[in-house]
């Protein structure tokens, strides 16, 4: 057993989700059985690999579904990809999110651009587990309109029985007679029952950051939020050594964080 | 086997004429390296079998190089394009080393843990691992830059080791090690005779002395509290950009640890069929940490460097119980800065004023 192997995933389809970003349907030789918030590597051969947490249902192992933003060397030529293409798949690795904290509470989601991917994943596994959770509450932003991804869905998730979800763009657009404003405004008047609230959130770093701080503002514990820092992490297994935020890898010890973690760590958020 | 064998204890003597004959057995059946005088110092070379160049004892420190890089390959290919030749390629030959001393083997014990023992085999390091003789020495001429004394290391070997050896008069002790130590012993049983008492007071004499001049020469870096708490009172301050000043990102104190281990993936084909490599990563280098789109969590150097302290010092004995420093001294001899780890981990202590804590923040 070689770590460093991929194993081998067809391009089943592509699905255009934004002018950046590309959804695609992989189905790998092997079943890859993963938690919400576990990353697999995604690669083409004889150019590179790059890490990428599943969008698709947990429930399902025999095709997972990887949402990537075109924003640099591997994902420039992932976008260049058509169904029946092949790719290169290792994982999944990290610990994915911790789904028991959320037992009885009222989850609060907060994604940002294409980090409502990894929350993609998580939102089906609660959906499956509307029992034992409590409420979903769903806050995105997007820069603009046409890069809101997986609009198809907001519909769907808002009718869903105790599931809230609002959108939002970071400034007024033509046609957008939506919410405007970073997805911390959707945070100033959240109606949810706090003492019974935990908080995920998926982004870029500078979202996380304000993101927490509006958290611990409305009265969120440290140890009740959850980030997902995702950094350069390449070999899965805490060992490559680029990824660590203090002592964690995030590759092995996240790449969900306890804000209560890493929260003295300095500039941990940057 | 190395790290991992079984102490078989037995303490025997050879003369001079044996270990040439040893050493020149073993070049002919295996790549021998071994300690060469250059201009520089003692530097790592392979010797060809027949050749004259094996002359030992050699009296010195460490090589110049790390051994890490005989196990730990500065580029590997670590996977190939189709899993049934993954395998393929990675049949590396025989090796035996000569003359590796304690701060290596340490080196490598690390290395194993990392690389081989635990949730990761890096696939080229344990194909060769399994295939090394080592035939370790007792430190006899510590350089100055060594303080394995500081973190709790001794000059000679204690575990990690096929064969040892201690010069005496007239030869050597030789400590077996492992069953593949013994085994050599009994392909050469004329060679070896049980060692005196005599002999094994007069090694044991010899590195007290060592052990006590690399104490002496490192009694001024020695530090009241551990390092890692030096370190970690420190995260937030100033220091880092004084200490760091002649820094010049070069990357040589990581490519001459015997513990450093970052490496990056790069796939690429270069006769057509699609190879995965495994290149040494450097993390004072800036690009080491940077993300897809170019953000970097550790832009400055004065980030960096201290990342590089925090890594060894402070993260690695929490993730794997060991310090990833051996004291070897190398890091402070190839350092174009005239950085001295030890000085650096010192002025962490000494220089440390609680109110630019505050002031950072």
């Amino acid at each position: 057993m070689n770590d460093l192997q991929p194993m081998r995933a067809r391009v089943e389809d592509v699905q255009v989700e934004t002018p950046t970003i590309r959804t695609f349907v992989l189905r790998p030789e092997r079943p890859v059985p993963f938690r919400a918030g576990q990353f697999v590597q995604l690669g083409i051969p004889g150019i590179g690999e790059a890490p990428f947490t599943p969008s698709s249902s947990p429930a399902v192992a025999e095709r997972l579904e990887t949402t990537v933003l075109r924003t640099g060397f591997v994902t420039n030529a992932l976008h260049a990809l058509e169904p029946g293409a092949e790719v290169g798949l290792r994982g999944p690795f990290g610990k994915g999110y911790p789904i028991d904290h959320f037992r009885d509470r009222e989850v609060l989601v907060v994604g940002g651009g294409v980090g409502l991917a990894p929350l993609r994943a998580l939102l089906y596994h609660l959906f499956s587990a509307m029992h034992w959770v409590r409420r979903v509450v769903i806050r995105y932003g997007a820069r603009n309109p046409a890069e809101l991804c997986f609009r198809r869905q907001y519909a769907e998730w808002a009718a869903l029985e105790r599931v809230d979800f609002l959108e939002t763009i970071d400034r007024p657009a033509a046609g957008w007679n939506g919410r405007v404003g970073l997805v911390t405004t959707l945070l100033d008047d959240l109606d949810i029952d706090i003492p019974n609230a935990c908080a995920v959130s998926c982004g870029p770093e500078v979202m996380l950051k304000f993101v927490t701080y509006k958290l611990l503002d409305i009265g969120l514990p440290p140890e009740r939020i959850f980030l997902s820092m995702n950094r350069n992490m390449s070999c899965g297994m805490g060992i490559c050594g680029r990824c660590n935020v203090g002592p964690f890898f995030l590759c092995k010890d996240g790449p969900d964080m306890c804000y209560a973690d890493i929260k003295d760590i300095p500039y941990a958020l940057g | 086997m190395g790290v991992a064998g079984e102490q078989c204890g037995d303490v025997l003597f050879m003369e001079p004429g044996g270990l040439r004959d040893l050493l020149r057995g073993l070049a002919g059946e295996s790549a021998l390296l071994s300690p060469t005088r250059t201009e520089h110092g003692f530097d790592l070379i392979r010797v060809e079998p027949g050749e004259a160049a094996v002359d030992p004892p050699w009296n010195g420190a460490r090589t110049i190089p790390p051994l890490k890089g005989l196990w730990f390959r500065p580029a590997a290919v670590v996977a190939r394009s189709t899993p049934e030749t993954s395998g393929a390629g990675l049949d590396p030959a025989p090796i035996a080393v000569y003359g590796a001393r304690a701060c290596d083997l340490q080196g490598l014990a690390i290395l194993d843990r990392v690389l081989r023992d635990h949730v990761f085999r890096e696939p080229v390091y344990c194909a060769s691992r399994e295939r090394n003789l080592i035939i370790s020495g007792d430190c006899t001429e510590p350089a100055e830059s060594c303080f394995c004394t500081l973190l709790g290391g001794l000059p000679h070997p204690t575990a990690g080791f096929d064969l040892n050896l201690a010069p005496v008069s007239g030869g050597y002790v030789v400590e077996v090690g492992s069953a593949r130590g013994r085994a050599l012993v009994g392909q050469h049983t004329g060679r070896f005779a049980p060692a005196s008492s005599e002999q094994v007071e007069e090694r044991d004499r010899a590195r007290q002395q060592v052990e006590e001049r690399v104490r002496r020469q490192n009694e001024r870096f020695a530090t009241r509290e551990p390092f890692e708490r030096a370190i970690e009172k420190n995260l937030k301050t100033r220091i880092w950009g004084e200490v760091a000043a002649t820094c010049v990102e070069c990357g040589a104190c990581n490519l001459a640890c015997p513990t450093c281990h970052c490496f990056q993936l790069q796939d690429a084909a270069p006769s057509g069929a699609p190879l995965r490599f495994s290149l040494w990563d450097s993390c004072i280098s800036a690009g080491h940490a940077r993300m897809a789109g170019g953000g970097t969590p550790r832009l400055q150097l004065t980030e960096r460097f201290k990342n590089h302290y925090y890594h060894k010092f402070v993260s690695f004995p929490r993730n794997w119980g060991v310090t990833a420093c051996t004291g070897c001294g190398r890091c402070i001899d190839v350092c174009p800065g005239r950085i001295d780890k030890r000085s650096v981990l010192l002025q962490l202590e000494t220089r440390w004023i609680p109110s630019e804590v505050a002031e950072v923040e």
